[in-house]
């Protein structure tokens, strides 16, 4: 098996060398393939991070440390929730925040020890449509009596995700139809490789080879254009991406790009895995229909 | 060697290239299927290899019954028949060598073997100048003789050639055949359907004519005429 193993290797690598047009073509497509799948995929990435960045931003938290009853919250809350833009307003009464703060504080020794009265005010969380009208919002809420402080931008971690996880869904919808037609393309190019060498196919078969015999050549030189394809792209993908980010951060400061290294080594090797799989199935499937024939 | 017991194959279409054919063919035997074009030759020998399968019949070939034979057993006959062809069939980015050692190779004999036997066959066609030519190099009887040289490599029992001198020359023709011949003589079966009536009736060797797919004529020291 393992001289078997060399000669398929040899074989696929003299098939590659010689038909360079063929090749050429297989690998500038799966490259661009895999170059619009990837900036794709950053694309997504990155709204993800603005989307959570901004709602990050679109609450305002208005407080008051005066006693006030259920009722007159009630009424509070009613009120907060008729000014323009308000889209949702949530009250957390001061004996509940208190209660909360003392879970997350889980300590051995008792808070009420230490603290005898309830430190915390009633807060009023707003979150308002667009974060252009946060400061005229804000600035209304606290134009009413009862509320002794407005802070906005709180940052609501537990809401951002959400709202990130929104934006991953119908990405990750887009990445799926994009990938059925980054493969179909790949698949078909592959296979234009393979017809050409149908006489090659037709010979081995007249000869003797087994099917085993005449596929691997087939899927080691697939996956060779695949690796290719995605080594190409990667290198397109990462060079634009960083000269993308150097001029973007300079330009726009506040936006925020995805700049985490782990992630985008994880985008830029699932380029060159995903050529390599590409290039193996494509071949695969070409040869293995072209058998059948 | 080769026995093909009344054998009919109707296409698809309705065309039926081969019709209640018998035809029994001794080991070591030369002989001829002659006839015009269209006349079934073609069909019939691709029975012997399993290229096409007969509608009715039993084609049974060094004692295997070919018709009936599981797809995956099919490399292992081909293994036993060299084929060769009016327009060769080589691999045009492959020198002459590599063509023959790549019919070795993928029927997986091991590298060290591939070459010495490679060689021999080489030598036996007389393209030991020529080993390392591509095809497009070559002339048409040098092609022949590298698709001869590829047939053989395996010492198969059996040699089938179809109208291999259709693209040569009278010399040249004449030759391929006396390559042939030289084959048949080292206990090889040859089967050759050609057109070619001066090499018929000179080698006077057994001739089996078709015509629409039946077999009209079997005669031993035929004549490409009756």
């Amino acid at each position: 098996m393992f001289s078997n193993l060399e000669f398929f290797i040899i074989e696929a690598f003299r098939s590659f060398r010689r038909s360079t047009l063929m090749n050429f073509v297989a690998i500038a497509t799966i490259t661009v393939s895999l170059t619009v799948f990837g900036l794709f995929l950053l694309l997504i990435v990155n709204l993800g991070n603005i989307v959570g960045s901004i709602s990050s931003r679109l609450d305002i938290v208005g407080y008051s440390s005066r006693e006030i009853s259920l009722a007159d919250a009630g009424a509070l809350q009613l009120k907060i929730s008729k000014i323009p833009g308000v889209e949702k307003v949530e009250y957390i009464s001061r004996e509940e925040a208190w209660k909360k703060f003392k879970q997350d504080f889980n300590s051995k020794m008792s808070l009420d020890q230490v603290v005898y009265n309830n430190p915390l005010p009633h807060t009023f969380s707003v979150r308002v449509r667009t974060p252009d009208i946060l400061p005229s919002v804000a600035k209304q809420i606290s134009n009413i009596d009862l509320i002794d402080e407005v802070r906005y931008s709180g940052k609501m971690i537990d809401q951002m995700m959400s709202l990130i996880g929104a934006v991953r869904v119908g990405g990750i919808g887009m990445v799926i139809l994009l990938s059925l037609a980054t493969l179909l393309i790949v698949v078909n190019t592959i296979r234009l490789t393979v017809i050409a060498r149908e006489t090659d196919i037709y010979i081995m078969k007249l000869v003797g080879a087994t099917n085993t015999f005449i596929k691997w050549p087939f899927i080691i030189e697939g996956i060779f254009i695949g690796v290719l394809g995605g080594v190409f792209s990667f290198l397109i993908l990462k060079f634009s991406y960083d000269s993308a980010t150097l001029k973007l951060s300079s330009a726009l400061p506040f936006l925020p790009i995805v700049n985490d290294a782990f992630l985008l080594s994880v985008i830029y090797l699932s380029m060159i895995f995903g050529g390599m799989a590409l290039g193996m199935f494509g071949g695969y499937i070409s040869v293995s229909k072209l058998l059948k024939e | 060697m080769i026995e093909i017991t009344s054998v009919s194959k109707a296409y698809p279409n309705g065309i039926e290239a081969l019709s209640n054919v018998t035809l029994h063919i001794g080991k070591e035997e030369f002989i001829f299927l002659v006839g015009s074009s269209g006349a079934g030759k073609t069909t019939l020998l691709k029975m012997l290899y399993r290229e096409e399968v007969p509608t009715s019949g039993k084609v049974v070939v060094d004692r295997i019954n070919v018709a009936e034979l599981e797809p995956s057993q099919v490399p292992y006959l081909r293994r036993n028949i060299g084929v060769i062809f009016q327009d060769f069939k080589l691999l045009p980015k492959r020198t002459v060598f590599e063509n023959v050692a790549f019919a070795l190779r993928v029927t997986g004999v091991p590298r060290s073997t591939v070459r010495r036997k490679a060689m021999q066959s080489i030598e036996l066609v007389g393209m030991l100048r020529r080993a390392n030519s591509f095809p497009n190099e070559l002339s048409g009887g040098e092609k022949q003789r590298a698709c001869i040289a590829r047939a053989i490599v395996n010492n198969p029992p059996i040699l089938l050639a179809d109208e291999p001198t259709g693209n040569l020359d009278p010399t040249t023709s004449w030759d391929i055949l006396q390559l042939l011949d030289k084959i048949n003589k080292r206990n090889t079966t040859v089967v050759m359907a050609t057109h070619n009536k001066n090499i018929v009736d000179e080698m006077k060797k057994r001739v089996v004519e078709l015509d629409g797919g039946r077999i009209i004529r079997d005669q031993q020291l035929g004549m490409y005429n009756v």
